[in-house]
């Protein structure tokens, strides 16, 4: 056990010896080490968050001001990404090359997107529509890269809706 | 105040010199022993440091599944106690009961409602208004996929959700750095 001690045996004062008590401060660490061995979280899961577009499905808030009348829509196909808007707007983002296998070009994508937050710098609603046969990676990337940009509530629609 | 340097302290208390001779060594090995404390405590300190950076007070609400690979994103926000519908490469489940087979709903391009998985969340909005009277409810469903699972199967999971009453998804991805 591990001590202090002045050297002097108090002589009718109050000693100073002082005895450090290790033994209940290494249970106390053990107990902590097993309570948090127990509970700890190894697998740093998170989620991505979108909302459905439901046809026919009303909206519960007041009309929206003229310019978020129009719809911004990120269209994920198995050609491409294609950047569009319900006022007629429409960008083309073709897959590139890369080792002989055609892959989405997220690069692109960012610079497109962070045109658009420009262009758009109120807006943070974009409708994310995925076409059949694309991968679910695919939209998942997507879907990261336009909340990078900062469009963060995003909404789910069928992308065979908009072709 | 001095601090007194440590000595061996085992067996010093008997009045006897052979055993003091051979408790300090003189020649021989010492049998008396300290047990290193200092270095021990040092050594739990780090690790207590170390589990309490991996510590999660809201703990593990979704478990990683062997079958499933979900992908990575950075952008990310924390998941919330939901319904959990996991898309493996061979079945869809709710909270682990099989509902439908991956193969037959990515077979099909018309948007199919997943009966079962209706029914089941049905039963769990219904549990869900019955423990929480005065909240609104929320609409949310975790939807666990594989990365590589085609879209169109996750489409008819989040259509047949959103027949049930859920229309927020979250899909549950990989922490990744950013």
């Amino acid at each position: 056990m591990a001590s202090i001690e002045t050297g002097g045996s108090g002589s009718g004062k109050k000693a100073v010896n002082q005895e450090i008590p290790l033994i209940p401060f290494i249970d106390l660490l053990l107990c902590c080490v097993m309570f948090l061995l127990a509970t700890a979280v190894w697998n740093q899961l998170a989620a991505m968050n979108a909302n459905q577009q439901v046809p026919g499905q009303a909206s519960t808030e007041d009309a929206p001001p003229e310019d978020e009348k129009v719809k911004l829509i990120l269209q994920v196909r198995n050609s491409g990404y294609v950047l569009g808007s319900s006022a007629g707007e429409s960008i083309d983002i073709k897959k590139r090359v890369v080792a002989d296998q055609r892959e989405f070009d997220v690069d692109e994508l960012e610079a497109k997107l962070a045109q658009w937050k420009q262009a758009w710098d109120k807006r943070e609603d974009l409708i994310v529509a995925p076409e059949d046969g694309v991968r679910y990676e695919d939209v998942i990337v997507a879907m990261d890269v336009a909340s990078a940009a900062g469009f963060k509530a995003l909404s789910m629609a069928d992308g065979a809706a908009f072709l | 105040m001095a601090i007194k340097r440590p000595q061996p302290e085992l067996l010093h208390h008997i009045p006897l010199r052979f055993v003091r001779n051979r408790v300090a060594g003189h020649g021989r090995k010492a049998v008396d022993h300290q047990i290193p404390l200092i270095p021990f405590i040092d050594f739990l300190i780090v690790l207590v440091i170390f589990l309490l950076m991996s510590f999660s007070a809201s703990g593990e609400l979704i478990a990683q599944q062997p079958t499933i690979t979900m992908p990575a994103a950075s952008n990310t926000e924390q998941i919330e106690i939901s319904p959990v519908v996991a898309v493996d490469e061979r079945v869809i489940t709710l909270d682990g009961s099989r509902v439908a087979d991956t193969q037959t709903l990515g077979a099909t391009a018309q948007v199919d409602r997943i009966e079962p998985l209706i029914q089941g969340l049905e039963a769990e909005k219904r549990k869900w208004e019955t423990i929480h009277p005065s909240e609104p409810f929320a609409g949310q469903v975790i939807v666990q996929a594989d990365r590589n699972i085609d879209f169109r199967v996750v489409k008819k999971v989040m259509f047949s959700a959103a027949a049930a009453g859920y229309g927020n998804v979250s899909f549950a991805v990989n922490q990744r750095e950013k």
